[in-house]
Parts: structure tokens; sequence; C-alpha cells
């Protein structure tokens, strides 16, 4: 009797997870859902005066961090709908929030927020594309839903099994393990559809690959800056939702290979769009205190080429870190953008504080009093005054 | 989304759940017994004289992950707030004194009003912290009879709180224990030793428009009832609002007509 | 689970049951001067304050009047170089900026602003007034600053007066939220502020 029960409760929970998409290397490509309208509005009459705003979007709406700038705003909203289609980003709202962190969400009544550090870090419109192709994959399948579900169903399979079964021990392991690989599976397919977005409209599909590449590049550099060691496993622990950076890189790239679609990446119009907000995500990013990713990070963006902007963050970078090589460092890259004409005059401010630290008192002052006179109204101009004068 | 996290095999994972273990224990130590509500030295509603408003009341339902962040899940918000708002509105009823649902007035400052409502939070988890928990009282808050808490006087300022004597302001969170806190919880039980995965807060309190002062408060850190289904937000509520002040000793009558929250938003309060 | 995991439990929860329970909450008197933050810094408190009995870290100390989220005077006594201004976290993956031996007073309000970025996981962080100023009887600066955590709807706005005296940091911060508490507690604050000796 109890060999059966424990059959049943197994079987459950198998079928439950059964509906996960594409195997790793299956050619048949997961099908795109015919779309329907995903989330149905609900009325005031329904749900009463005060459930009708949703509150974390209006958290979100009103958050300190959120990024109002219409023409950011734009950018991102086209290449949504560039990804997606036009019908599909009808239906999604876009918060672009000040965080320094490479990540973006989707929630199941058509949320989407987008952190600043992923705008930092994509390199084209394709990349950016690939990573809002798939959030709005989770989207259209519903899955947080689903996840929910199964959770349910498996917190019900361990509360039995305990009284079933004397020593229940490997079935909560096993119980555990299947709602977690459904997580995993979802995020896959959320991979999958988003590369299917990508195929399918003007960008190369070899930007999801590419993104994961990265991913992994900065994060290895941070380890190294840290003094860890760069590590990536290809399976995910039983535990994790998600799967790891390099089973993406892997399996995108493998299908982007047999999608062989070649499309230009649209570099120059994600430049454009990015141009007055590098500086502010760049200063977000060096205050990080992670000396390696942020060197990969810049010297990514310096890939077009140092322009001023970029020495001078790679000058305040080293100055932050602050170590006496560091700020002899600092002090080259400062006069480097002070050289190439474009610099912002903190260009000036960074190379005293630099040369001061470095011991060169009189060179040091004599750059804090041309910052000065190029911005008396600094913020912290009667300070460095101080300095100046001692 | 984002960069994932992997925990490579059972022994990692089981160090991972010792650690959380020793922080789980740490975090135990208040005592069972503890005090829960709060109320102004002298303070005294009397049923039928004061008109309140019922602020929007901040529901957050999540997961808690491994590391102990909280992660909200919208699905289980959406069904709590349902819930809620239903459990709320049949009891609103019974509390003794005219209760109607704020309404942010139009041209009203939205994010006044939520950050008014954080302010109350801050101070409730003060309250529970620094003068409900006995072990870990502040000095300056364990004078005998003492209830010194407040929002300050600027707090009428809100638009749409013209015509009302108090305002009562209502949150709960949860923050059901996912992974790493399951995980603990299991190995602990089989330990035996008790662990709560997750966070259930609530809070109730009332505030006193003339001053901004709150001279009632219902406060605690692992409320009962499951928000996410009907009986346990009604279960949820009525703790929340036990020993209202003002609130007429007997249960509501069997015949109540609740003000429901579109209602209440439509008719102007009757008093 | 192996009778070895068991076993292991149950010896971390005797010793963890075992642990000395931490200083509680004291009483700072007012007009008694006092000093903080284990070092030689201190100060003479015009009003009642609390003394959190928990320390952001090891040359540090925080007063409060209605607990730490409502109104927070810290003082850091003494930071050494090497050293960050409170507790790290999580060390390998988050660690904190740390005091240098060549610290200039601008770097100052600087190590402040990207430990909280850090530690608060937040980058709504920004400094509104900087001047220079004297602190114990050295060269210093105060500035003012605002910030919030993330997800939080609550701004909190900050004063913090600090100094580098002998290759050490030496700093008082008091933040409250800008709604109501931050002006409540401000007076009281800065006679502690003013009074400070080293």
């Amino acid at each position: 009797m109890r060999k059966l029960m424990l059959a049943l409760l197994l079987g459950l929970a198998t079928g439950a997870a059964g509906e996960s998409g594409a195997i790793a290397g299956d050619k048949k490509p997961l099908p795109l859902p015919t779309y329907g309208q995903a989330y149905a509005p609900t009325t005031v009459d329904e749900r009463g005066i005060w459930m009708l705003a949703d509150e974390d979007e209006r958290r979100l709406q009103d958050s300190p961090s959120r990024i109002k700038d219409p023409e950011l705003n734009a950018y991102v909203r086209n290449v949504l709908c560039r990804t997606v289609g036009e019908d599909r980003c009808k239906s999604v709202r876009i918060y672009i929030q000040q965080v320094p962190f490479f990540n973006a969400s989707m929630s199941p009544n058509g949320t989407m927020t987008v952190w600043s550090g992923l705008l930092l870090r994509v390199r084209n419109e394709a990349e950016l594309g690939s990573i809002l192709g798939h959030e709005f994959g989770h989207f259209e399948l519903r899955h947080q839903l689903r996840s929910f579900r199964n959770r349910r169903t498996g917190s019900d399979i361990m509360a039995w099994a305990s009284v079933l079964v004397r020593n229940s021990g490997d079935i909560r392991y096993n119980a555990w393990g299947q709602i977690y690989a459904f997580d995993r599976a979802q995020e896959r397919d959320a991979d999958l559809i988003g590369f299917q977005y990508l195929a399918g409209s003007q960008y190369p599909s070899s930007a999801a690959a590419d993104v994961w590449d990265h991913a992994m590049l900065e994060s290895d550099a941070s380890a190294v800056g840290r003094r860890g060691s760069a590590r990536h496993k290809y399976v995910a622990g039983i535990f994790a939702t998600h799967p790891t950076d390099l089973a993406r890189a892997t399996y995108l790239r493998t299908a982007s290979i047999e999608a062989a679609d070649v499309k230009p990446a649209i570099v120059d119009r994600h430049r454009a769009a990015m141009a007055k907000w590098l500086p502010i995500f760049l200063n977000d990013q060096i205050k990080l205190n992670d000396f390696g990713g942020s060197e990969y990070v810049i010297g990514c963006l310096a890939e077009g080429g140092w322009s001023g902007a970029l020495l001078f963050a790679r000058g305040e970078l080293y100055r932050e870190r602050g170590n006496p090589r560091d700020l002899v460092s600092a002090a080259q890259f400062y006069q480097e953008a002070i050289a190439k004409g474009d610099a912002p005059p903190e260009a000036y401010r960074g190379l005293g504080l630099s040369l001061l630290r470095s011991q060169q008192i009189a060179e040091g002052q004599a750059a804090l009093a041309t910052y000065l006179r190029l911005k008396p109204d600094a913020a912290d101009a009667a300070l460095l005054s101080t300095l100046v004068s001692r | 989304m984002g960069a994932s996290e992997e925990k490579v095999g059972m022994i990692r994972t089981v160090h991972a759940v010792l650690g959380a273990l020793m922080l789980s224990l740490a975090a135990m130590m208040p005592a069972a017994a503890q005090e829960k509500t709060g109320l102004k030295p002298g303070f005294v509603l009397q049923a039928g004289t004061a008109r309140i408003v019922l602020m929007r009341p901040s529901i957050r339902v999540g997961a808690q992950s491994t590391g102990g962040m909280y992660e909200p899940n919208a699905d289980w918000t959406d069904q709590s707030r349902d819930n809620i708002g239903s459990a709320l509105a049949k009891a609103q009823g019974g509390l003794g004194n005219s209760v109607r649902s704020y309404v942010e007035p139009v041209g009203g400052d939205p994010m006044k009003t939520a950050e008014y409502h954080a302010l109350f939070e801050t101070v409730a988890t003060s309250v529970i912290e620094y003068q409900f928990f006995k072990g870990n009282r502040l000095p300056t808050k364990k004078r005998k009879d003492q209830f010194e808490w407040g929002l300050g006087p600027d707090v009428r300022k809100l638009g749409g709180l013209e015509n009302a004597d108090y305002a009562l302001f209502i949150t709960t969170e949860d923050h059901f224990g996912s992974t790493g806190r399951k995980v603990l919880q299991v190995f602990a039980a089989l330990a035996r030793v008790p662990i709560t995965a997750g966070v259930h807060k609530g809070f109730a309190g009332l505030v006193d428009l003339r001053t901004g002062e709150l001279v009632w408060l219902n406060a605690d850190m692992q409320m009962g009832g499951d928000v996410r289904d009907a009986d346990g937000a009604d279960k949820r509520v009525r703790q929340l609002l036990e020993g209202f002040p003002g609130k007429p000793l007997d249960v509501v009558p069997a015949v109540a007509v609740p003000i429901t929250p579109a209602q209440a938003a439509v008719t102007p309060p009757a008093h | 689970m192996s009778t070895r995991h068991l076993a292991a439990l149950g010896a971390l929860t005797a010793l963890l049951l075992a642990q000395p329970v931490s200083a509680g909450n004291t009483l700072v008197r007012a007009g008694q001067r006092v000093a903080v933050a284990k070092s030689a810094m201190t100060v003479m408190p015009g009003t009642e304050w609390n003394k959190l009995g928990a320390r952001p870290g090891r040359n540090s100390e925080t007063w409060t009047q209605d607990g730490e989220a409502l109104n927070d005077l810290t003082f850091y006594g003494g930071i050494e170089v090497g050293r960050p201004l409170f507790r790290e976290v999580d060390k390998k993956n988050r660690p904190l900026p740390k005091v240098s031996a060549t610290m200039l007073v601008t770097d100052i309000p600087v190590l402040l602003e990207n430990s909280y970025r850090v530690a608060l996981d937040t980058s709504s962080f920004g400094i509104d007034v900087i001047e220079p100023a004297r602190f114990a009887g050295n060269d210093g600066v105060r500035f003012t600053y605002h910030f919030s955590k993330q997800n939080e709807t609550l701004q909190r706005r900050g004063e913090a007066r600090g100094a580098v005296i002998g290759g050490k940091l030496y700093m008082i911060t008091y933040e409250a939220p800008g709604l109501y508490y931050y002006d409540r507690s401000a007076a009281a604050f800065r006679s502690v502020a003013d009074s400070v000796k080293l």
C-alpha cells in the first residue's frame, strides 16, 4: 500500500513538471504562441477603489530611482517593439530605474522594469532586444502563475509524504528538486522564446549569446579584481532558479549558429541614445567598489575609441581604488582626457586630487585652481579652495 | 533573469543551511510572550463620537529568498489584496465609529501619502523593536505608562483628511519562506528545533489628526492567517483590529451592512 | 539526513544557545561629557539619548531617541587605514571602501557615499551641501546628504561632520526620515556635534 502511495505521489510531482520546454539540442524550436491579450485589467467596481492602482506599479511610478526621461524611455520602447512586434509591445508598461546592476524583470500584469546597469552594459540594440524579448517571453507564457501552482503542489506532496512514509527524507529532496527544475525550465523557455523573437526581427539572434558571454567575462574580471577565481558551471545546482550563464551562452550560441541570420546589430543609434546617460551610469558603476568589473565595462565601451568622457571615468575608477600606483595611473588618464578636448571640467578636479595624494602638491594645486576657475559654483568649491591655499 | 548563483552539491547547501540556522536562532531570541498593543495613556475613544478615515492598506506578499531577500510575488499579492479588502470591508462597519475609506483628492500628492504610510510602518516597527520587545527596550521608552510616538502634526495637511478626526493605517507584509528557508525548516524540524520561516507582519494604528500622535497601535511580526486565502485573511484582519478603541464589545450584529470601498468612495460620510 | 549532519546541527545549536545575550541599550544623560565609540572622542549631549547595544563596527557607536530608523546619531572614533566605516556583511561579493592613508578631506563624503551605496544597495544617494568646517580642533568637512534604501519610499536626510586626525577618520553622522523626524532631533544633534572634543 505504501509503495503504491509513493508511486502516486512521485507521479503527481513529475506530471506537474512534465510540461517543461525544449531540451538542449532539441531541433524543434518552441512555437511562438498566437498572441492573445495576456492580461485583462479589472474594473473599479470589481476590486474596490484601493485595489485599482496596483501597489507595486504605483511604487514603481513614484520611485525616486525612476528615470522618467521621455527620450530614453522611447528608445527602450522602440527596441522592445522592434524585437517582439507592435501588437505585443502595446500591452507593456516600461519603467527604467537607476540601479547599477544588470537586470530586468516582468510582472504578470505587463510591467517591465529595466535597470540602468543593463543599459550601460548592452553594446547595441540587438543585445538590449534579446533581454527585453526574454522578459516579454515570461509574460507571454504566463510563467509566474505556473511557478506558484507548482510550488503549492510540491508542499502538499511533502505534507503527505511525512504522514505516509516513515523515512521521507528522500522524497523531500526529490519534491524540492522538481519544484525548482520547473523554474529553470521556465527560464530556459523564456531564453528560447526571446531567441525566436530576435530571429524573427531585424536584429541578429547571435546577440542573445553575446550578452551571456559578456556577463561571464565581466564576472571573471570582477572576481579577479577581488582576488577570487573565476568559475563557471554548466549544470546549475539543484536549488538554483536560473540556468547558469555558461549554459545559456552555450545553447543560445548553438541556436544562433543554426539560425545563421546575419543582420546589423545597430550600434550607433544605441550609443547616441546612451550618450547623455553614460557619465551618470558610469558614476553609479564606479561607486560600487568593483574595480575589475568596472574596468571591464569601461573597456567595452571604449571599443569604439577612448573619448574624453571614458578616459575621465577610468581616472575616477583608479582614483577611487586609490593605491599609490592607481593614483599615478589616474593622473595619466585625466591628463589624456583633457588632451582629447571633450572631457568634463571635473577632469581637472580629479587630476588635482590625484596629484595631491601622490605628494605632487604644486601640480595638484594648479589643477584644482584651474577647475575652480572653470566651475566657480561647484558644490565643493569652498572645500577645494582650502586644499589650494594650503 | 539576472546572473545566477549556484549551490553545488548537497554539502554546500548544508553549510548554507547551518549558517542560516545560526542567524535564525539568533533572531529567534525574542520571547514568546510579547506585548503587541500600545495605547497612549489616558486615551479613550467613545463609540459614535469620531470620524475615522481608513488609509489605503499596504499589502505586500512575496517569498523570502535563500539570502533572506524579499521577492515580491504579484499573484500572491493580488489574491491577498482581494481577500484582505473583503475582510476589511466587513470589519469596517463594526468599529463603533464612522469609518470611511481614504480617497486621494484630485491634484493630491500620492507620493506624500505613500511616504506617510511608509513612516507609519517605520514607527510601528520601531515600537515593536524598542518598546514592545522587552529584551531590547530603549531606556527612554521604558518609563511607566509611556507611549509617545507619532507621525508629526503635518499629517493633517495631507489632502483628503478634512472632516476627519483620526486616520487608521493598516499594513500587512508576508514573506513566505522560500528555498533555503524551507530547507532549513525541514532540517530543523528533524533536529526538533522550531524555526519560523518567513515574516508575517501586521500593523494597525490610529493617528490623532490634530496632533499627529499615534494613540493606538497593534503591531506584531508573526501574525496568524495565511492572507492568500479568504479565511486566513479574515483571521488576519480580526487580529489586526483586536482591541480597537471604541469598538463595541459585542461582535458585529447578524445583519450588518458593510461599507464597501467602492461605496465609501462615492457616498460622503454620514455623521 | 545523516546522523553526522544531525550531530553537527545539535552541537551548533548547543553552542549558540550558550552565547551571552548582547549588551542592552543604555541611557545617555544630558549635561554630562562622555567618551564615545571606544575612542578619545568625547561629546556633551544637551538632551537625553539612548545608546544602542549593537554597534555598526568596532570603533563606532549609535545613539537614538526613538529607534535608529527614526533618528540615528552615529560616532566613528578613529577608523584606521585599511578599515571600512562599518561592518561588512559580504566581504567577498560586496566589499566596502576603506579608509586610505592618502585620504584628503574631500574623500570623506565620498567614503560615506560609496559605503552607503554598497551597503544599502541604492544609487539614490546625493550630497547636497559640502563645506570646510572645524572638527574637534582640526580642519575637516561638514556635509549634508539625502538617500533612500532600494525599494523604500521613505526619503532620509543626513548631516555629517568629520576630519582625518592622526591618520584616522573621526566622524559624526545624524540621519532621520525627512518627514517630521529629521527636524525633530536636528537641534539635539547639533548640540552634540558642536561639543565634540578629542
